[in-house]
């Protein structure tokens, strides 16, 4: 199943994320960033439905939490990174 | 036992602090460093912990850092603010955990407001200190010693007004006296995890309203690539690995606070250290009680304090005698020379307690 991938800095700011999303009932998993995805080392994201990313972006914005990028995952393994 | 050393530390904590501090030591691994069950499981401890306290101190989850102790936080907060021999306000109430750093920084201190339960001449002098431009402000919620509730809103916002940027030491009064970092304005609030929040000692929390400084550098699990610590909270000053069984207590303690309520626990301590203050008078002894005074207090016995402690202690009364590491605070009081007891109590404060110690007392002097 394709995903789609938030990142952050910290633990704590995905958890804040985290908790930001299931409130409105956006469904993600909290995980550690492929090294690939994450420049400046060890950090965790929020892996989701690709038809929830843009309702989750707004809502972490709303909520004021910091994250760091936005990627998609293509059917072919290949991943890109949205600008949203 | 009668415990009433509630100013050093809680010690009779609720069952489910004990209960969550063995939880997280079954199954709990290093936060913030993995990603499988049990390195998680770590990181949602420490993050319910923050979410508690972000909730009962009025800030945001990560603006809550972990620290070993209140000493520890007030050390971050005050390396941020004062720089060496900078000028710096402080009350005439102060721990050492607050001169002591000041000293080692050679700051230039002002002591402001030495009358204890006297408002007026608090916020006078306080105001008169800050005209003169000084770096930053330090002052305790309440005095450890005498219990002394100062007038923190207002200096708060002589602060604000005079541009000064502060910090509030809140060791005796979190979990009995509401405190709140957004509307105080304050820049730090610091508060032990194992007093008054009745999680496990080795606990803290530094609210931070910018970023700080680090003492320590090193492994934070993030941005693990660059030498500089993180230029984020709490990442910042949470180099190498937290006490996770002990912030799961903290976590455990803090919603108990939530169930029973801070001000229901201050009321209770505030109602048995009057009827204390009244009882150890009616004894004939010297006692330093007011209006704005906590859950403790203070006084002068007819014999050596150490003395009458350790006879009390016989009894199966604890309380402590002496200096309480706040000499300034004596100073002020006039008590340098002989100390004082300290009976402080805690969120099991009950009129047993008082009457078992006043009990003791009558038959000691």
């Amino acid at each position: 199943m394709r995903s789609e991938y938030i990142t952050f800095r910290s633990v704590t700011l995905a958890q804040r994320g985290e908790r930001a999303l299931r409130r409105d009932g956006v469904d993600c998993v909290l995980q550690r960033t492929p090294r690939w995805m994450e420049e400046r080392g060890c950090g965790y994201c929020l892996r989701l439905r690709p038809q929830d990313t843009v309702r989750a972006v707004r809502l972490l914005r709303q909520g004021g939490v910091t994250f760091s990028r936005v990627f998609a995952q293509k059917d072919d393994g290949s991943v890109e990174e949205l600008a949203l | 036992m009668i415990y009433l050393d509630n100013g050093a530390t809680s010690f009779r904590k609720p069952p489910q602090v004990r209960q969550a501090v063995l939880e997280a030591m079954e199954r709990c691994a290093n936060p913030g460093r993995g990603g499988y069950p049990a390195a998680m499981a770590a990181a949602e401890q420490v993050y319910r912990c923050r979410e508690a306290a972000a909730e009962l101190f009025g800030c945001q989850p990560e603006q809550v850092a972990l620290t070993s102790n209140c000493t520890h936080g007030l050390n971050i907060a005050i390396r941020t603010l004062v720089k060496p021999e900078d000028q710096v306000v402080i009350s005439g109430f102060e721990h050492n955990a607050v001169t002591r750093p000041l000293h080692a920084l050679s700051a230039k201190v002002t002591v402001a407001g030495q009358r204890l339960f006297d408002w007026g001449n608090t916020l006078e002098e306080f105001e008169k200190a800050l005209r003169s431009g000084p770096k930053a402000a330090i002052f305790t919620h309440v005095s450890n010693v005498f219990g002394y509730i100062l007038p923190v809103e207002q200096m708060a916002r002589l602060c604000r007004q005079y541009g000064v940027p502060f910090i509030l030491d809140a060791a005796q009064s979190a979990g009995a006296i509401p405190v709140d970092l957004q509307s105080l304005g304050a820049d730090f609030i610091a508060m032990p995890g194992h007093k008054g929040l009745l999680g496990p000692q080795g606990t803290g929390l530094l609210l931070c309203a910018r970023l700080p400084e680090p003492l320590l550098q090193g492994g934070t699990g993030s941005d693990s690539i660059r030498q500089e610590m993180p230029d984020y909270l709490p990442d910042r000053v949470e180099a190498g690995t937290v006490n996770v069984p002990g912030i799961a207590g903290l976590a455990a303690g803090l919603r108990y606070l939530r169930r029973v309520g801070v001000e229901n626990i201050g009321r209770r301590e505030r109602t048995q250290a009057e009827k204390t203050a009244a009882g150890l008078t009616r004894l004939g002894l010297k006692v330093f009680s007011g209006s704005h005074q906590g859950g403790t207090v203070s006084f002068v016995p007819s014999m050596d304090c150490d003395e009458l402690a350790q006879k009390l202690a016989k009894r199966g009364v604890a309380v402590r005698a002496g200096l309480h590491c706040a000499p300034l605070a004596h100073k002020s009081a006039g008590t340098l020379e002989t100390g004082t007891v300290r009976v402080s109590f805690g969120h099991d404060a009950s009129p047993g307690q008082t009457q078992q110690f006043l009990a003791a007392m009558a038959a000691l002097i």
